[in-house]
């Protein structure tokens, strides 16, 4: 059994398509549409690794400002970009918060922490 | 500080980071006194509601939030010894260099800076400016309006969700607003392609499958009180909807990502000319304006897809307003570039000859590996692709401008071998 999936380069405007043939146990057998070898390398990690750093806000408390935006500090994967999002939204911090502060430590063991993008 | 009559060697007008790097940049080069003059209540401009990341990626080889962005500019600013005015609003500015701004302590007052560097970002295009037909109630807003909302005030500015224009910060807001727990029913885009960076229609169209409409327009809001849905319709090649197309999206808001324009009504009020297509001033390789003494950056001047073209076009315009201010005029400008095949406009329009230049351009279409050509000399190496939501950065050396021939040059944008 044999799948082809389509994968976007967006490591430059041309945006090529790329097309990866995926064999049994997921082992990528083919690959063509990329115009050059950064295509390539994006298209591996796309496929084995969809990863995203997550940016947000979390709610402040005792603040005129009603929000602190935040990061994580490396990508998430793509399937667990929503969890973190419910985690977050249970959080409430308060000043004073320095930028790069860790606002949640270890989200879902992942070794991520999210951290604040702004002094609070 | 007492305001009327201090001496100021260069007034900055707006701390976005056009301001900022300008302010910082003037202050290396030697102005004593620089004086940033912004009607928030913070430095930053519009990254403070930016919290995505993909800012600095060129300029500081890092991925940082705009607010991050923000910060690293707000820190050396302070450093340099320059001077921020805060909440204060400039009303005014003459042909003489003459500023007039108002604030709550000083109240209305004038300056008269040596130079000054115009630094006021853009506007977003809002209903008014485009053609839409129905009724008009509650929740139809601009993408930054919503940005703001979302990041800044802290609630959503509906449920149901349409977004007309695939611009960045409709994409951007896409995904912001899908986290958030809104469902966006439909990003529609006029166009045959997404309007913006390809990061982002990957990151936030495709990554949670928002149904994207190409060559598709709204073309009529329902609801009284509030949007209760819109119809789309497909274009056909004249950009006419065709009716039989046509499907009713019931939602609750209609977002409007359908583009920027410079904040200009301070610099045509001070003589300034300004270019049909880029919507701010005309501007020699110094970003001096047809005003002796004035120079703009950033947004203002056209607008930039990403911020760390902002940060290096400001610093230029911060350099030689410091060195106009010393009482060094910037390089006569004589050769005057034209845009030609598929070039929407280059920035600067006016150059010297004299010294090396990034010259930044924007194409019509998307095309593919293309050759760009000045009085039809070849400059630079071929590019894979070119896309209208991406400007081209092309460093055009002194000796290249040697070999033209003509005060006035015509850039194309073709296709190799053709
Ligand atoms: C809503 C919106 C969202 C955007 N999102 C992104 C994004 O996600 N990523 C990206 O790369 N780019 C984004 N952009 C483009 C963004 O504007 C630029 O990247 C960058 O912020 C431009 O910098 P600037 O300094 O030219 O303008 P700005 O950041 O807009 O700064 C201009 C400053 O001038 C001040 N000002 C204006 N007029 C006056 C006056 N009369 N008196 C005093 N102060 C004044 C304003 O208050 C403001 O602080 C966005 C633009 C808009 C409109
Ligand atoms: S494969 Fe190469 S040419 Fe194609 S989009 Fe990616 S980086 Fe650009």
């Amino acid at each position: 059994m044999q799948e082809n999936i389509k994968i976007i380069c967006i490591g430059c405007p041309l945006g090529c398509e790329i097309t990866l043939t995926i064999g049994q146990k997921g082992k990528v057998e083919d690959m063509w549409g990329n115009s050059c070898k950064e295509g390539k390398a994006y298209a591996l990690e796309e496929y084995q690794n969809p990863a995203r750093i997550l940016t947000s806000t979390v709610r402040t408390k005792n603040c005129s400002r009603p929000l602190l935006p935040v990061k994580t500090t490396k990508p998430v994967l793509k399937t667990e970009l929503m969890q973190c999002i419910s985690a977050l939204a249970r959080i409430r911090v308060s000043p004073p918060i320095k930028i790069g502060e860790v606002v949640l430590d270890n989200f879902l063991e992942t070794g991520v922490d999210v951290i604040a993008t702004d002094n609070l | 500080m007492n305001l009327q009559g201090m001496d100021i060697d260069v007034a900055v007008i707006g701390a976005g980071p056009a301001g900022m790097a300008a302010a910082i940049k003037a202050r290396e080069k030697g102005a004593e006194n620089v004086l940033i003059i912004e009607r928030d209540t913070r430095l930053g401009g519009l990254l403070h509601q930016c919290i995505h990341n993909g800012f600095g990626l060129l300029y500081f080889g890092e991925n940082l939030t705009g607010p991050e962005y923000s910060h690293r500019f707000t820190e050396k600013l302070l450093d340099t010894g320059a001077r921020a005015l805060l909440e204060t609003m400039v009303l005014r500015i003459s042909g003489e260099k003459e500023i007039t701004a108002v604030n709550r302590r000083d109240g209305l007052f004038t300056i008269k800076p040596k130079s000054i560097v115009l630094a006021m970002g853009c506007r977003e295009r809002s209903r008014g400016n485009i053609n839409l037909h129905g009724t008009r109630p509650a929740g139809v807003l601009t993408a930054g309006t919503a940005q703001r909302l979302v990041n800044i005030e802290g609630f959503l500015p509906g449920k149901k969700i349409v977004i007309l224009g695939t611009g960045d910060i409709g994409m951007i807001m896409a995904r912001r607003l899908t986290l958030e727990g809104a469902e966006v029913k439909a990003a529609v885009e006029i166009l045959p392609y997404a309007g913006g960076l390809i990061r982002n229609e990957v990151q936030c169209l495709h990554d949670f499958k928002i149904p994207v409409f190409l060559q598709h327009t709204v073309t009529k809001i329902y609801g009284e009180k509030r949007v209760r849905a819109v119809d789309i319709a497909a274009l056909d090649a004249n950009n006419n909807p065709i009716p039989e197309t046509k499907r009713t999206i019931e939602c609750d808001t209609l977002l409007l990502s359908v583009g920027l324009i410079p904040e200009n009504e301070l610099s045509t009020a001070a003589g300034i000319k300004l270019d049909p297509v880029t919507g701010g001033a005309v501007v020699n390789e110094a970003r001096q304006t047809n005003v002796e003494g004035i120079f703009a950056g950033g947004n203002v001047l056209h607008v930039h897809d990403l911020v760390d073209n902002v940060s290096w076009e400001s610093e230029i315009a911060g350099e030689y307003a410091a060195r106009f201010a010393g009482g060094k005029k910037p390089p006569a400008g004589q050769i005057t570039l034209k845009a030609g095949r598929n070039i929407r406009y280059v920035l600067p329009q006016i150059i010297s000859g004299k010294n090396n230049v990034d010259l930044y351009l924007r194409v019509r279409e998307p095309q593919k590996k293309v050759i760009i050509k000045m009085g039809g000399i070849q400059v630079g190496k071929t590019i894979p692709g070119v896309k209208p939501s991406s400007m081209i950065k092309l460093d055009l050396s002194a000796e290249d401008q040697q070999k033209f021939k003509r005060n006035e040059i015509v850039i194309d944008c073709l296709t190799k071998g053709d």
